[in-house]
């Protein structure tokens, strides 16, 4: 057994049936293997960027590692911002890096990159392989590092003679993990437990802050029990937006710059502040000094080194979210909340959105309200960066489905490939990945894959002919000198659908919104839809 | 204040990339490292000092422990740690100082490792402060070159 043939095998053993990818040289003994595996089915996207935020959207929807694979040189630094991007968000990936012999290593030979010099900060740990005996015992660790602590992405850099080299062992998959730097604290510390329990007893304001760690940590289940047995309401941070339905009484929308004025009036009342799996970034919270100041904080996180990296909480817990919220859950609080409750309500009513969006085309506020609540009660809706992404996490109606987004990176072209991921992972939830034309623009390429695969996934494009968060910025900070943002009339949408056989839609009134978007959202195949909105509108 | 760290990491490629990586990425003070194997091979210990508020202090011994090839980190107390750092430093003299030179080195247990016409190449190994001392105290003569390991630590229990 040559040491590809080993990688596949061990992939079969982590249950890998899917992987995302772009063949060269470099990797071709893998792909090779591939080739001859029965359970391992290889999606080509069109560049490589795609494999990883295609595995991005797969990995977030299995609530699993997924994999990416590339070639050497420009291959392997063409994902490096879907690593970046993973790495922000926490996302469990494993990336195949394909590499020159290693005996040419360091001498900038053809396609030679150094992969674990210029993804060191992007990801969570990596591996320059150089003997394939130690091949079933790197890819058992990449697996359980990126899926265990804070998840993320790992690198397996891989040369070509590597992959070609004969084990001079027996292939075993090892059982276990022991690496001795790397011991993930998931149980919360007792004493800080009990510190935590005696606050919230004592709290008559609390709320909870829900970032994407709760979603991450598989724990939006027992955190929505918690709320709903003790009245404790919720707001969410961008990546958090899911924990609770829009609908739910206890929700009180996403907080920050770009969030609800409401949600952030509700943090500002509040006497005791939980913030559970959320970086505290600063579009989320702009002034951490001044919230330190006014409210106690409750700061629990998986990750240590995110306690008081931007926020000194008056008691920090690490540990994983599900079990201190099952721990939680067992305790009797005895709150009563319901004044607090009704006074967040009131706020909620008197907070006036100085906001107005234009009538003329479509009213974006109205598409994604209307969109997302014509949409299955499961669905996944992906948003991308931009203006788009501001008003789908403003407006969303979340129900029992996924909003995926990169709120830490903030990756323009994000969201078709890891539509393309989320809908390979679950071909029976409706996928609907919502851009601007920008963002289009810089994955429009991935509808071959898409058309290739038969995947149909709805695409959404929210046209205003502007790269329009920036445009808005030129507006705000540089008095309306529009500089290097105007996308024009282009491309003509309606002939990119027909060249990927995509059925395509378009809309430009609200009055014609209702009835485009059932079609739309009927529609069997993959599809297109354009809908324009004017250029003059704002997030803010 | 002054942060401490005795860290003890895998014995591997890239491993001082990775942490003086870390150091510079989120903008960490190095005020000195020092590296070297331990008693077992696969282990190296390294000997920052860095420089910062407490929030900062305390966000580089997280950061390092979050790295998986860090195995171990301690942070010392000064007052409760031996601290040593050696130098190697040539200073010039001339036939009316030299006298002088030699009386301070002696004093202060400095080596005078090598002797030229012009020059001495002096070796001396102090504690941290010391050596800052000693520096100051031979500058009126003319350093020509100077070399300083950085500070090696180990707590006294």
């Amino acid at each position: 057994m040559n040491g590809a043939e080993a990688m596949v095998k061990c992939l079969e053993a982590e249950g890998i049936t899917r992987i995302f990818g772009y063949p060269g040289v470099a990797i071709a003994p893998f792909y090779e293997a591939v080739y001859h595996s029965d359970s391992i089915e290889h999606i080509l996207v069109r560049q490589e960027q795609a494999a990883g935020h295609a595995a991005n959207g797969y990995a977030r929807v299995s609530r699993k590692p997924a994999v990416c694979v590339t070639s050497s040189g420009p291959g392997a630094t063409n994902l490096i911002t879907a690593l970046a991007t993973a790495y922000a968000d926490s996302i469990p990936l494993v990336a195949i890096t394909g590499q020159v012999d290693s005996s040419l290593l360091g001498r900038d030979v053809f396609q030679e990159a150094d992969m674990r010099g210029s993804t060191e900060s992007f990801v969570k740990y990596s591996y320059l392989i150089k003997n394939a005996d130690e091949l079933p015992q790197i890819m058992k660790e990449a697996f359980y590092i990126a899926s265990t602590g804070r998840k993320g992405p790992v690198l397996i850099d891989i040369p070509c003679d590597v992959q070609m080299a004969n084990l001079k062992k027996p292939f075993s998959y090892p059982e276990e993990v022991n690496i001795r730097g790397y011991k993930p604290n998931t149980k919360g510390n007792n004493q800080q437990m009990n510190k935590v329990i005696a606050a919230i007893r004592k709290a008559k304001k609390p709320l909870l802050c829900v970032g994407g760690g709760v979603i991450l940590g598989n724990s939006e289940d027992c955190v929505r029990s918690f709320c709903e047995k003790n009245q404790v309401p919720l707001v969410s941070t961008m990546m958090g937006i899911g924990v609770l339905p829009k609908a739910h009484p206890l929700y009180f929308g996403m907080l920050g710059n770009n969030g609800k004025p409401y949600a952030n009036r509700a943090v500002a009342a509040s006497d005791l502040l939980i913030i559970v799996g959320a970086r505290i970034a600063d579009r989320a919270v702009p002034k951490p000094e001044s919230l330190e100041r006014q409210v106690n904080i409750i700061h629990i996180d998986i990750d240590t080194a995110e306690i008081g990296k931007n926020l000194g909480p008056t008691i920090p817990l690490v540990g994983d979210v599900k079990d201190i919220f099952e721990r939680l859950l067992a305790e009797d609080f005895d709150l009563d909340t319901s004044g607090w409750i009704a006074a967040l309500e009131e706020i909620k009513r008197n907070t006036v959105d100085h906001r107005v969006f234009s009538d003329r085309l479509v009213n974006p506020m109205l598409l994604v309200q209307r969109l997302s609540e014509k949409m299955d009660d499961n669905a996944i809706y992906v948003a991308d960066v931009g203006q788009n992404q501001l008003w789908s996490a403003d407006n969303y109606v979340m129900k029992n489905g996924r909003f995926l987004t990169t709120g830490g990176m903030g990756t323009m072209g994000y969201s078709i490939p890891a539509a393309i991921g989320a809908k390979i992972c679950m071909p029976n939830l409706q996928t609907v990945a919502v851009c601007g034309d920008g963002a289009f623009q810089m994955s429009m390429y991935e509808l071959g894959t898409i058309a290739v695969n038969r995947l149909p996934v709805k695409i959404l494009i929210v046209k205003n002919e502007f790269l329009g968060l920036v445009r808005e910025h030129q507006e705000k900070v540089y008095d309306s000198h529009y500089s290097g943002v105007r996308l024009y009339d282009y491309p003509r949408y309606d002939k990119i659908a027909d060249a990927y056989d995509m059925d395509y839609f378009t809309c430009n009134t609200n009055e014609a919104l209702e009835e485009t978007l059932d079609r739309f959202l009927a529609c069997k195949g993959a599809c297109l839809m354009v809908c324009e909105v004017d250029s003059a509108n704002n997030t803010k | 204040m002054k942060g401490i760290f005795s860290v003890l990491v895998e014995n591997k490629d890239g491993v001082l990339s990775q942490i003086s990586g870390l150091f510079a990425r989120r903008g960490f003070n190095i005020d000195s490292l020092a590296v070297g194997e331990t008693e077992r091979q696969d282990i190296s210990s390294m000997t920052i000092v860095s420089t910062g508020d407490q929030r900062t202090i305390d966000q580089i011994e997280k950061h390092l422990n979050k790295k998986l090839d860090v195995i171990k980190v301690r942070r010392l107390e000064e007052t409760r740690s031996v601290l040593l750092e050696m130098m190697l430093i040539k200073v010039s003299y001339s036939l009316t100082n030299r006298a002088s030179l030699i009386e301070l080195c002696s004093v202060m247990g400095a080596q005078i490792k090598h002797v030229s016409a012009k020059n001495m190449v002096i070796e001396f190994h102090a504690a941290p402060d010391v050596i800052s001392d000693f520096i100051e105290l031979v500058r009126s003569f003319g350093i020509l070159e100077l070399q300083r390991t950085g500070t090696i630590c180990m707590a006294k229990d």
